[in-house]
């Protein structure tokens, strides 16, 4: 750790959990972790292993079992949760505008600053047009932008999120995850973010935090605990190699080709015969010869004695299966 | 970017306040013409003015204070328990005060020392209902510290209502004929039984739970985005809830005492006006939900005088056979409803 990290967040041999009958059910314990300023950090693990229930612990919404987390005040931190926002005609405005409550008195009266910060917030995620728009009009992933601004007008160093890209498409989870690493590279903003996606956490997480299932908490740079095998121990993926990022083929029809190509071309024909139950294998006396020529691809199919061209891969595919 | 401000809704709420207020002055069993109406209140014309002063001035202003009441507690439950379908009876108060009010009248037969000193005394009704009513209120508030979930709360006060309706209904099943024709008359609800004695108190606890609603806008918002979002905002949950609690409590308790117990204004009410002004902010909802209840009491109670004829409707009548056609109707309208 370099002497200008600066640690934003610290807890104490913290255990969180439940009370149940006066007896405590903790799902993690003993917990020493930090978040730094600037950092974004992926919380990762399965369904039910107790994500938000540490995250409520962290920003103090549920009672620790035991230990502390040390944040520099109650104030520094915004959350984007799961819960449903039931009222419908609540707008867009009205809901960023929850971020600034910190900060006004019992009248709610917003000032020229606050609207600035709101509509700034606004921009941010591209919800302007929107604005005046009722949350319920709104799609899920426009509504989860929402909830992003909100947190985002609260102006708050530390941000909280818990699975914010849940429900949206490639798109959005994407437009998502690139905002918040913006927001850590370009304002020195503290972002925690419970997710599910293992391929988004891998390509933008300084750092992750894996729940394990013996109640702790594995932390590291994403590709270190690739690498070392931490999420193969943890997630036991179930037909999914994470060191080449495939789902596992089985190559099923027993019956090798040779590959030959480049770039993209020759990685999705590889996709394709791999999916379809090939077994790619340098030795086949089959080969097929992928050629990209003024924006044309060919799919050049030969053994000892024929010799076929394609222009497409469906052709190629169906011919291959009718041998 | 910029907010809208529904000038023209609220154009619309004042404009239907002030014309139903002059009208509910002017009609009734005498026609008052508009012309007479303002001199009448200053200068010596006996009938008129007695009429005005005595009559028709209290009920008008029994109806502002107890609309207004009745509407921003129905408001109040329905952003405590984000739930449509509360209204200020939720909490089971106007069934506390309508089981003490049965005690009063029903059981008033029994003995002639209650008799005496109860039933023929005009704050004997109110005091029995205010009682019932705060008794149910410090069940509620006691329950509410140790039950820290909004819709327990509820299915709890849904309970109470159960159970003290029941009591009454046995109470009812054993009375005699004239007693019970009292209670009955007493819950079918009225705006005309109040003398300016009464409508002083009344005015200074609907004020009082006006000035505490209205000081509650904040975490009334809060409310909206449920416990959790309210709570990451700083706004102290449990404190707020009793401080909402306690306004509902005054509001309709006060109304219920001396009005009886006014069904439908406080349930539909607010969404009513969340149509002619569609906003969350209850800094801008309340006050226009205020108007909106006192607007509803007043049209009520002018239908209930049956203009041009001296019969008069029972007021529950009235506001459930009003309230609820547009209430259907704006919810095929509207395809939903939400607080």
């Amino acid at each position: 750790m370099s002497e200008s990290t600066l640690i934003m967040l610290q807890t104490r041999n913290l255990a969180a959990g439940y009370k149940l009958d006066g007896k405590d059910f903790p799902l993690f314990d003993n917990l020493n972790l930090n978040l730094n300023k600037g950092e974004l950090v992926c919380f990762m693990g399965s369904n039910g292993i107790g994500k938000t229930t540490l995250i409520r612990t962290l920003v103090g919404l549920q009672k620790p079992l035991r230990g502390s987390t040390e944040i520099p005040s109650k104030d520094s931190v915004a959350l984007v949760l799961t819960d449903k926002i039931t009222s419908s005609i609540m707008t867009v405005y009205d809901l960023v505008s929850y971020g600034r409550y910190p900060y006004l008195n019992w009248n709610v009266q917003l000032s020229p600053y606050d609207h600035r910060l709101i509509e700034e917030s606004i921009k941010r995620v591209h919800l302007e047009p929107l604005a005046q728009k009722r949350i319920s009009e709104l799609s899920d992933g426009q509504l989860q932008m929402a909830m992003l601004a909100k947190a985002l007008a609260q102006d708050t160093a530390i941000l909280f999120l818990d699975e914010p890209t849940a429900h949206l498409d490639l798109n959005n989870r994407v437009e998502i995850m690139n905002l918040l690493r913006t927001l850590c590279r370009t304002e020195g903003k503290t972002v925690l973010v419970a997710t599910h996606e293992l391929d988004l956490a891998l390509q933008t997480a300084d750092r992750i935090w894996l729940a394990t299932n013996e109640r702790k908490i594995l932390e590291g740079i994403p590709e270190d605990l690739v690498l070392d095998g931490t999420f193969d121990e943890v997630f036991r993926f179930k037909g999914f190699d994470l060191k080449s990022g495939k789902v596992s083929q089985e190559p099923y029809r027993k019956k090798a080709l040779q590959l030959e190509g480049q770039g993209h071309e020759y990685l999705w024909t590889k996709n394709a015969l791999e999916r379809t139950g090939y077994e790619i294998n340098a030795a086949s006396a089959i080969k097929i010869k992928v050629t990209h020529k003024d924006k044309a691809i060919t799919w050049n199919l030969s053994n000892e004695n024929t010799e076929i061209n394609f222009t497409n891969l469906s052709g190629l595919l169906d011919s291959l299966a009718k041998d | 970017m910029k907010q809208v401000s529904y000038g023209k809704g609220w154009i619309l709420l004042i404009t239907l306040l002030v014309g139903l207020l002059i009208a509910n002055i002017s009609i009734g069993s005498v026609q008052i013409p508009l012309s007479k109406l303002f001199l009448s209140l200053y200068t010596d014309q006996p009938l008129f003015s007695d009429i005005l002063w005595h009559f028709r001035i209290p009920k008008a202003l029994t109806c502002l204070l107890a609309g207004s009441a009745l509407a921003t507690a129905g408001l109040l439950m329905q952003t405590l328990f984000r739930n449509p379908m509360a209204g200020p009876d939720v909490l089971g108060l106007t069934s506390g005060a309508s089981l003490l009010v049965a005690l009063v009248i029903l059981l008033g037969q029994f003995s002639t020392i209650f008799k005496g000193v109860l039933f023929h005394n005009s704050w004997s009704v109110a005091l029995a209902a205010s009682l019932g009513g705060g008794l149910v209120f410090i069940l509620i508030i006691s329950i509410a510290k140790y039950v820290k979930d909004n819709a327990a709360l509820l299915i709890i006060g849904l309970m109470i209502s159960a159970a003290t309706s029941s009591l009454v209904s046995v109470m009812q099943y054993t009375s005699k004929a004239d007693d019970l024709q009292a209670f009955l008359i007493w819950t079918l609800g009225s705006m005309g039984n109040t003398n300016w004695t009464e409508i002083s108190v009344l005015a200074i606890v609907v004020a009082l739970g006006l000035g505490i609603s209205y000081g509650s806008v904040k975490s009334l918002n809060s409310w909206l985005l449920g416990e959790n979002y309210a709570r990451s905002l700083n706004i102290n949950m449990g404190r707020s809830r009793l401080w909402i609690v306690v306004a509902t409590g005054l509001l309709t308790g006060s109304v219920t005492a001396f009005c009886g117990p006014i069904a439908f204004v406080g349930l539909a009410v607010p969404h009513l006006v969340r149509l002619i002004i569609p906003v969350t902010n209850h800094k801008i909802l309340m006050p226009a939900v205020m108007m909106g209840g006192s607007i509803l009491l007043l049209f009520c109670d002018l239908v209930a005088q049956l203009p041009g004829s001296t019969q008069i409707l029972p007021l529950n009548a009235i506001t459930s056979l009003i309230g609820a056609p547009v209430v259907i109707w704006m919810v095929i309208k509207s395809k939903r409803i939400s607080v």
